[in-house]
C-alpha cells in the first residue's frame, strides 16, 4: 500500500494529474464508490437497519439474475443519453441543464409519430429521428440566446425545462391523450416500438441505440476535427480563437448534439418501455431522467465510455433500490434508499466535480496533500509532495 | 522589541518615513527580481521609480505594500523594523497602493466601493458615515468624484480617483501608484498631478512607478532608477537630465561595435557579420499602412502605423510593454479587428480575416502568452501540435476524421527537429517545462512553412539555453528568406537580432532605424517618449 503511494508521488514533479488523487481514473471511481457505500452503510446502521442485508438485497436486485440485470440496464438506457447531453456541452465549456426539457420534447415527438402508419422498420426510425429533432430544436433556443444575446445557458435551459414540463402536461392531458384512457397518451403502435431484448423484462433494443450514440459521440469528440475544436474551445477559449476555431460554431454544434441525445432518450422511454408505450400523465417515467443524467455524467467523468458504465451502474442502483425496500427481514424505507443512493452517487461524482471547478479542486488537492502527508509522516519526511 | 530601544537612542536621524535596506527578492522559480535594493522615503516627497519591464519596480512596491515578503533585507520605520504579512497590514501601517488595474465593483457607487474596502467581512456597511467622511476628505484633498453614481459610469480618470480616495480614506502616509498615467488622457494626467502635488503639501509621501521620462521631470522630487533588479541611480530630479535618466534606464553606453562583441560573449548568435554581409532587401511580405487599432477599453492603442517587413529580414519592435505592441500583433494575426488601415501579406488583405485564413496566407504566430493563447494546456503534445492547422489536409482525412497516425508522426518529427523533451506525443502539454512548451509552439509554427513569422516575446521567461535556441531558429528562418516581425520587451534581444528596429511609444513608432544607427541613450529617450531632434 505505502509503496504504491510513494511510487505515485515520486513521479515527475510537473506531471499533469488527471485525477484528484493521482490514481488511475477507474480505480479512483471504484474507491469513491466504496467510500459512498460505507457512508450509506453507516447511515443505515445509525438508523437501525442492517447494512449488509440491505446491500445484499440491492446487489441481488440489480445484478443477481438476468431479470435484475435486464431491468438495471433498462433504467440505464435513457441515462446514457441525457448524461451525454450534459457532457458534450461540458466538453465545449458550457453547462447545459436542459436535458430534462429536451427529453420531454423527444418523448412527445415519439408519441406524435405513433399517429402515423408506416412499415415496421421505417416507423421506428421515423420515431427516433423525429424525437431527436424535437430535442435538438428545443435546445436551439437557449443556444441561440446564448450566442446572440449572451444569455447564460444555465438560466435559459432551466427555464426551458419548466416550459417543457408544463407544455408536456398540457399535451398529455389534452392533445395526445388516449380517448379511451384519460391518464395517458395514445400508445405507440407495435410497428414503432423497440423490440424487447430479454423476454419478460422491459429491456429493449433501445440499449443498442444508446450505446451506439455514445460511441458515435466518442468518435466525434476525439477523432474528428470538429470534436477537436469543441474540446479546444471548452478547455481554453482564447487558445481556440488563436487556433482559428469559431467558438460560436462549436457551442451551437454541441448544443445540437446534446439535444439530439436528449431527444433520443425521450424516444427510448416511450418506444422501448413496456407495458404502456405511452407517456403517462404526470410524466412519472420521464421525471428527473434528465437531471439524473447529470449525476451519471459526473460519475462517468464526462467521457462517453465512462458514461455507459456509470449509467448501467446507476440503473442498477435504481433497480436494486426497489428490491431493498421490500427485502423480507430487513425492509429499508424508500427515503433511506434514496439517502444511500445519494451518498454513493455524490461520493462518485466528487472527483469529476473537482476537475470541473478549479476553485473546489484547489481546496480538494490541498486536503488530499494534507492527508497524504499525515499518512506518510510516520514513514518519511521526503515522501510528502 | 530590543530594536525599539536601539532606535530611540538616536532620535536625531528620524527625518525619514520609511527605509528599505538591502531588499533582495528571489522568486520560487529562481528569478532574481531585486538585488540589494535600498530606498529611503521622506515625508512630503514624490519619488519616481523608473525602469524598463522586469527591472523590479513592481516587485519593490509589492514588498513595500505587503503583497510579497522580501527574500532578504528589511523595511524599517523610525519606530523600528516593520514586517507586513498582507496588504491590509501595510494599509494599517499607512501604506496604500493603487494598481494599474482597478479593484472596483462596477455596479457599486464610489461610496459603496470605499465602504466595501473598509468593512470587515461580518460588520454592517456604514454607508452614511462613509459618505460623510469621504465628503470631508474630498474637501481637504481637493479630489472630487461623484459619490452616488455607479463607478462603471465614470470615466477612467474618475475611477482612478475613486481608487486614490479609497486608499486615502485609510489615512495613508505613503501612496504608491503603479503607472497611473497609462490609462489617462492628457487632461486627466494634469488633474492627477495637481492632486499629487496637493497631497505632497499635506505631508504625504508618494511613489510613482513610471517609464515615461517626461512625467518624471514634471512631477517628481527624486528619481530612483532600477535596471535588472539593481538600483542604478538615486537622483534629485532637478539635477538629472533626461539623457542621463535614459542612459541609466537602458544600461551603459556602448557603441555598436562593442555591443556586438558583448552580446556574442553573452552567447547570442554570431551573426553580426552575417547580417552585414547578407543585408539584402527581399520582396515586401508584410505591408502595413495607416493602421489604427483600439485597445480593450476602447482607447487608441495603435495609431496610424505604417511599415513594411521584407523577406530575409528581422524587423524588431522594441519599447516598454503596453505601448500598443500587443494590439499591433493581434491586429496582424486575426485576433483583433482594427479600426482602420491596410495590412497585406504578399499583397492579400488580412485585416478582419480570422486567424485560420491568415495562417493559410503564410503567417505563423508565436503568441506572447504561451499558456493563455499558444497552448491548450490539458491537451496532449499531439493535440497542441495541430492547433491552428487542424483542418489542413495532412491532418484531416475524409469526414473530418483526424489522422492521428500522421499527427503523431508529425509530433515525433517536431520533437526531434526542435529538441522538445517530452515522454511522447501523448504527454499533456502542461507536463512540459516552459522551454519545451515554447519549443513546441515555435516548432508548430515553423512547421507551417510560413512566409512571415510574427514572434511576440518569444523568449520571455525561458532558461538561457532555450531562449538562445529559439533566437537561433529565428535567425535561421531569416537567413532562409523568411520575414520576421519580432516584438520583444527585451531590448538586448531586439538589438542583437533585428535588421531594422522600430521603437514603439503610445501606439506609434518613434523611429524606424538600423540598430547600428541607434545608441542606447537615444533608444532610452525614444522608449520614454522623448523625441530626438537630430540624428546621431
Amino acid at each position: 500500500m505505502s509503496t504504491e503511494v510513494t511510487k505515485n508521488s515520486s513521479g515527475p514533479r510537473g506531471m499533469a494529474r488527471r485525477t484528484l488523487t493521482g490514481l488511475n481514473p477507474a480505480l479512483e471511481s471504484v474507491l469513491a464508490g466504496v467510500v459512498g457505500l460505507l457512508i450509506g452503510a453507516l447511515l443505515m446502521w445509525i438508523w437501525g437497519y442492517d447494512p449488509w442485508k440491505a446491500y445484499m438485497a440491492m446487489f441481488r436486485g440489480a445484478y443477481g439474475d438476468s431479470y435484475g440485470l435486464a431491468s438495471s440496464a433498462a433504467r440505464g438506457v435513457p441515462l446514457i443519453l441525457t448524461a451525454l447531453t450534459f457532457s458534450i456541452c461540458v466538453r465545449a465549456g458550457m453547462f447545459n441543464i436542459g436535458a430534462e426539457g429536451q427529453l420531454y420534447m423527444g418523448a412527445l415527438a415519439a408519441v406524435t409519430v405513433g399517429y402515423f402508419t408506416l412499415p415496421s422498420g421505417l416507423h421506428v426510425i421515423a420515431g427516433i429521428i423525429f424525437a431527436m429533432l424535437a430535442g435538438a430544436v428545443w435546445s436551439l433556443v437557449p443556444a441561440i440566446l446564448k450566442l446572440t444575446r449572451g444569455v447564460s445557458e444555465v438560466i435559459s435551459t432551466i427555464m426551458f425545462n419548466w416550459i417543457a414540463r408544463f407544455l408536456a402536461f398540457y399535451m398529455v392531458a389534452f392533445i395526445l391523450v388516449d380517448p379511451a384512457r384519460g391518464e395517458k397518451t395514445i400508445s405507440i403502435p407495435m410497428n414503432a416500438r423497440f423490440p424487447i431484448l430479454v423476454r419478460g423484462t422491459d429491456l429493449s433494443y433501445s440499449l443498442f441505440a444508446a450505446i451506439l450514440f455514445a460511441i458515435v459521440i466518442y468518435f466525434v469528440l476525439w477523432h474528428t476535427t470538429i470534436g477537436y475544436e469543441v474540446r479546444a474551445s471548452g478547455l481554453n477559449p482564447a487558445a481556440a480563437r488563436y487556433g482559428g476555431i469559431k467558438s460560436k460554431r462549436t457551442m451551437l454544434l454541441s448544443f445540437i448534439l446534446g439535444g439530439l441525445a436528449a431527444g433520443l432518450a425521450g424516444a427510448t422511454v416511450v418506444m422501448g418501455n413496456p407495458p404502456t408505450y405511452a407517456v403517462i400523465s404526470g410524466l412519472p417515467q420521464l421525471m428527473n431522467v434528465g437531471f439524473d443524467g447529470m449525476a451519471v455524467a459526473m460519475v462517468g467523468r464526462n467521457h462517453p465510455i465512462g458514461i455507459i458504465i456509470a449509467a448501467l451502474f446507476f440503473g442498477g442502483l435504481t433497480a436494486g433500490g426497489r428490491v431493498m425496500q421490500f427485502y423480507g427481514s430487513n425492509p429499508v424505507p424508500l427515503e433511506m434508499v434514496r439517502i444511500v443512493m445519494g451518498a454513493i452517487v455524490l461520493a462518485m461524482s466528487i472527483p469529476e466535480l473537482f476537475r470541473m471547478f478549479p476553485a473546489i479542486k484547489r481546496q480538494g488537492t490541498k486536503l488530499c496533500g494534507l492527508l497524504r502527508r499525515l499518512t506518510h509522516r510516520a514513514s518519511s519526511e521526503e515522501g510528502s509532495a | 522589541m530590543t530594536e525599539t530601544e536601539h532606535v530611540s537612542s538616536n532620535d536625531s536621524a528620524l527625518d525619514y518615513y520609511l527605509r528599505a535596506e538591502g531588499i533582495t527578492k528571489v522568486y520560487s522559480n529562481g528569478t532574481v527580481a531585486l538585488k540589494e535594493a535600498d530606498l529611503e522615503i521622506h515625508r512630503g516627497e514624490i519619488i519616481g521609480l523608473l525602469g524598463e519591464n522586469g527591472a523590479g519596480k513592481t516587485t519593490l512596491t509589492k514588498i513595500l505594500s505587503g503583497l510579497l515578503p522580501p527574500t532578504k533585507g528589511r523595511v524599517i520605520s523610525p519606530r523600528g523594523p516593520v514586517r507586513f504579512g498582507s496588504p491590509r497590514e501595510a494599509l494599517d501601517f499607512g501604506i496604500g497602493m493603487v494598481y494599474q488595474h482597478f479593484a472596483l465593483v462596477g455596479t457599486f457607487t464610489a461610496a459603496e466601493n470605499v465602504a466595501l474596502s473598509h468593512e470587515h467581512p461580518f460588520s454592517t456597511v456604514q454607508l452614511a458615515s462613509t459618505k460623510e467622511r469621504l465628503e470631508r476628505l474630498m474637501k481637504e484633498s481637493g479630489l472630487h468624484v461623484p459619490l452616488d453614481v455607479p463607478v462603471e459610469k465614470l470615466a477612467v480618470g474618475e475611477q482612478q480617483r475613486v481608487e486614490v480616495l479609497k486608499v486615502l480614506s485609510r489615512d495613508v502616509d505613503l501612496l504608491i501608484l503603479d503607472e497611473p498615467t497609462s490609462v489617462l488622457t492628457p487632461l486627466e494626467v494634469d488633474e492627477l498631478f495637481v492632486l499629487l502635488r496637493r497631497l505632497r503639501e499635506a505631508g504625504k509621501s508618494i511613489i510613482l512607478i513610471t517609464h515615461k521620462l517626461k512625467e518624471v521631470g514634471s512631477i517628481t522630487d527624486r528619481v530612483v532608477v532600477l535596471r535588472h533588479g539593481e538600483m542604478v541611480g538615486d537622483l534629485t530630479t532637478a539635477d538629472a537630465t533626461t539623457e542621463q535618466l535614459a542612459r541609466l534606464m537602458v544600461g551603459k553606453m556602448i557603441d555598436t561595435a562593442a555591443r556586438a562583441v558583448e552580446l556574442t560573449e553573452e552567447g547570442l548568435p554570431h551573426r553580426e557579420s552575417a547580417r552585414v554581409e547578407e543585408m539584402k532587401s527581399g520582396p515586401i511580405i508584410l505591408h502595413v499602412e495607416n493602421l489604427t487599432t483600439h485597445g480593450n477599453t476602447g482607447e487608441i492603442a495603435v495609431e496610424d502605423l505604417s511599415f513594411d517587413v521584407h523577406a530575409g529580414e528581422i524587423f524588431g519592435v522594441a519599447g516598454v510593454e503596453g505601448n500598443g505592441q500587443t494590439e499591433l500583433v493581434e491586429s496582424l494575426t486575426g485576433l483583433r479587428v482594427p479600426a482602420s488601415g491596410v495590412a497585406t501579406i504578399n499583397g492579400t488583405n488580412i485585416l478582419g480575416k480570422d486567424p485560420r485564413e491568415i495562417y493559410r496566407l503564410g503567417v505563423a504566430h508565436i503568441p506572447e502568452d504561451r499558456w493563455e493563447l499558444g497552448l491548450v494546456l490539458p491537451f496532449t503534445l499531439a493535440e497542441n501540435a495541430i492547433l491552428g492547422v487542424q483542418r489542413w489536409e495532412e491532418f484531416r482525412g475524409p469526414m473530418s476524421f483526424l489522422r492521428w497516425g500522421k499527427i503523431n508522426q508529425h509530433v515525433r518529427e517536431l520533437m526531434e527537429r526542435f529538441d522538445i523533451q517530452a515522454t511522447g506525443p501523448g504527454a499533456p502539454a502542461k507536463s512540459l517545462s516552459g522551454g519545451n512548451q515554447q519549443k513546441l509552439i515555435v516548432g508548430r509554427e515553423l512547421a507551417k512553412n510560413p512566409d512571415i513569422i510574427v514572434a511576440a516575446q518569444p523568449t520571455r521567461g525561458l532558461d538561457i539555453g532555450s531562449a538562445q535556441y529559439i533566437r537561433d531558429l529565428l535567425v535561421e528562418m531569416r537567413n532562409n528568406d523568411r520575414a520576421i516581425l519580432l516584438v520583444s520587451a527585451d531590448l538586448d534581444e531586439v538589438l542583437a537580432l533585428s535588421d531594422r528596429i522600430a521603437i514603439m511609444y503610445e501606439g506609434r513608432f518613434m523611429t524606424i532605424a538600423s540598430p547600428a544607427d541607434l545608441d542606447r541613450e537615444t533608444i532610452g529617450l525614444l522608449m520614454g517618449g522623448v523625441t530626438v531632434k537630430e540624428g546621431v
